[in-house]
This record gives structure tokens, C-alpha cells and sequence, in this order.
């Protein structure tokens, strides 16, 4: 078994709704402390909501896309939202927004908008790619 | 003997259809982890599953659900992170 | 490496169904071997004479009809969740194959995703 594995994480569940932003998030902070690489971080369905600019919680709150945010760009792990999940739900990039012709932009850096063929590659070329999911 | 144990990751409470999917997936030589609203199983419900089982501990610790769960039975996210590695699949339902 | 995506939630109230299909599209599309699992409620996507014009929605039937198309190997059915939603050959889309044996089946693939 080798010590240090790459791993994908694909979170699928939404901030304020679900657990699953939250638990990825002290994974990756384990994974990384045990000396693991995070190739990439792919959000899908829901889970792109993680990556917005315009969230505002309460300032007694934990932050959960301001904590992810840091904590990719201390890292420097690439994060990605789908592109179909994103424009669905109303998360742009300024290259978005201009092909849309849309009114704003609202993705928080280092997030990046790309295809499912990230999570593709993510999966086929890692060690591991690990899911988190809304639960019940 | 199953050459891929499999590494099961439940955040559902029984009342999930899923649960029962995972219950139904799970051989002799797997590991079950339960996490989030998964830890609450072993409240209610009989768990029996058929492998060897753990509880995030965060998880438990936040849903007072400590004196349920043998401490050998716990695991940290470092251990979670361990358990990944040490199975090359890992299913999370 | 092949993925089995996993579809467990019913379609046209859930859009989750939708995003598990797009996975297994894009596994297809780069040459990834897939298959799909219908199970619970989610073998509803396999009901023929689906007409979800009313509701504004893309028919799900006929955007699994071009799985084949897309290079998704299987199709697969939970054989007991077709019996509890009383769905059989007659009302079924052609070519799904039925298990029953779901260990075997998640055993079988490298690794088995859900959407959500």
C-alpha cells in the first residue's frame, strides 16, 4: 500500500441543506495532514451552490464556502463546479455571464467552472475519488 | 473470498431507501463507516450488519450518541482517511 | 475501470436521475466503460409511453433510449423493485436487463456512483 494516495472529491450535496460540504471539507483536511494529494475537487448537482460569492451567513456561523475557499487556495488543490449544474442553478463566471448575456457573475475564487470530463479524468487517472452526498 | 473488500460510506438513517440498498451490498470482508445521520442507525433500528463496522466520531459525539458505541468501533477523520486508503473501492451511498 | 452509475430516485420529481444520466453519458463519451443500476423508485425511468409534455419536462424514456447510442454498456434493472412497481417486459423499455443479485452486481464494476 503506498503512503500517499491522489485523491478526487466530488461533493454533491449543498451548503445550508446537507452535512456533505462540511465532512468533505475535514476530510480534506485529514487526507492532506496525512501527507495525500488532492488532484481535484469536483462539485456537482447541488453541491455547485458550494462555490457561489453572494453566500452570507450569519457571522456567528462557520462559513462553509468562505472555510473551502482558504483552505483549496492554501493548498493550492484546483475546485471545480460542473458547467450544467452551475448555469442551471444560476452560478457564472464572468465568461458565463457574458455568453448568456446574464446580468452578474457570482463565482468565488479559486473555483473554476468546467465539464463532467474533469471528474472523468479525476476518476481515471487518481487513486481514489470519494463522494459526498446529501444525507437524510 | 471477496479479492476487493469494499469500503461502504452511510450517511442515511434507515428510513432511506438507500440504507436498505447498502445493507444488501455489504459482504463478510467489507467495512461499513457510518457518518452524518448515518450514526443514528444504531439508536433505533437493529443494525446487524454482517461486517466490521465504525462510527465517525465527530459524528457521534455532535448526536450524544457516545455511550452507544464501543470505542473500538469509532474512528476520527484521520481513521476515515486510513480506511480509504487501505480499500481501493469505496462506495458512498 | 468500469463505473456502474447508480439511479435510485424517480423521474420528473427528482432532477437527480437526470444528473446520474449526464454522468454516465460523459463516462461514455470519453471512452469510459459504464452501465446503469435502476433500483427503487428509479425504475420508473424504465416505464414505457412516457408523455411528459404537460409538465414541460424532456421525456426521460427517450433520453435513455439513446444510451446505447452513447456507448453506455447496460442497462440494469433491480429485478425486485420492477416487481414492487409492477413493471414487467410488456410495460418495460426493450433491452434492460434484470438482477437480482445486487452484491454481485456492485462487485462487478470498479466503482459504483450515485448523482446525489
Amino acid at each position: 500500500m503506498p503512503n500517499s494516495l491522489a485523491y478526487t472529491l466530488v461533493i454533491t450535496g449543498a451548503p445550508w441543506t446537507t452535512q456533505a460540504p462540511q465532512t468533505a471539507l475535514l476530510f480534506a483536511r485529514a487526507a492532506v495532514s496525512a501527507g495525500h494529494k488532492i488532484d481535484r475537487v469536483f462539485l456537482y448537482g447541488d453541491g455547485v451552490h458550494l462555490a457561489s460569492s453572494l453566500n452570507a451567513p450569519p457571522s456567528d456561523e462557520t462559513h462553509w464556502s468562505q472555510q473551502w475557499a482558504d483552505f483549496l487556495t492554501q493548498h493550492g488543490i484546483p475546485a471545480t463546479a460542473c458547467i450544467a449544474s452551475a448555469l442551471r442553478r444560476g452560478l457564472v463566471n464572468e465568461t458565463e455571464q457574458a455568453r448568456y448575456e446574464l446580468p452578474a457573475n457570482n463565482l468565488r475564487a479559486p473555483f473554476e467552472i468546467a465539464g463532467l470530463g474533469e471528474w472523468v479524468e479525476g476518476s481515471k487517472a487518481g487513486d481514489r475519488t470519494i463522494y459526498f452526498h446529501g444525507g437524510s | 473470498m471477496n479479492p476487493h473488500p469494499t469500503l461502504h460510506i452511510l450517511n442515511k438513517t434507515p428510513e432511506h431507501p438507500r440504507y436498505e440498498l447498502c445493507m444488501q451490498a455489504l459482504l463478510p470482508s467489507d467495512t461499513l463507516v457510518l457518518i452524518e445521520n448515518g450514526v443514528l442507525s444504531i439508536a433505533g433500528a437493529q443494525l446487524n450488519a454482517p461486517c466490521k463496522l465504525y462510527g465517525l466520531k465527530a459524528d457521534i459525539a455532535a448526536r450524544a450518541l457516545d455511550t452507544l458505541y464501543d470505542s473500538s468501533n469509532t474512528v476520527d477523520f484521520e481513521g476515515l482517511v486510513q480506511l480509504t486508503q487501505k480499500h481501493e473501492k469505496v462506495i458512498s451511498w | 475501470m468500469t463505473t456502474l452509475i447508480v439511479i435510485d430516485q424517480a423521474p420528473y420529481g427528482s432532477w437527480s436521475g437526470r444528473e446520474a444520466l449526464d454522468m454516465a453519458f460523459s463516462l461514455a463519451a470519453f471512452d469510459q466503460p459504464a452501465a446503469m443500476l435502476f433500483t427503487g423508485p428509479g425504475v420508473n425511468w424504465l416505464r414505457k409511453g412516457q408523455q411528459p409534455d404537460e409538465l414541460g419536462q424532456k421525456s426521460a424514456e427517450k433520453n435513455l433510449s439513446a444510451a446505447p447510442l452513447f456507448g453506455i454498456e447496460a442497462l440494469i434493472a433491480d429485478e425486485r423493485a420492477c416487481q414492487q412497481y409492477g413493471l414487467s417486459s410488456e410495460t418495460m423499455l426493450s433491452g434492460v436487463e434484470l438482477s437480482s443479485n445486487i452484491q454481485e452486481l456492485l462487485n462487478g464494476h470498479t466503482h459504483v456512483v450515485f448523482a446525489s
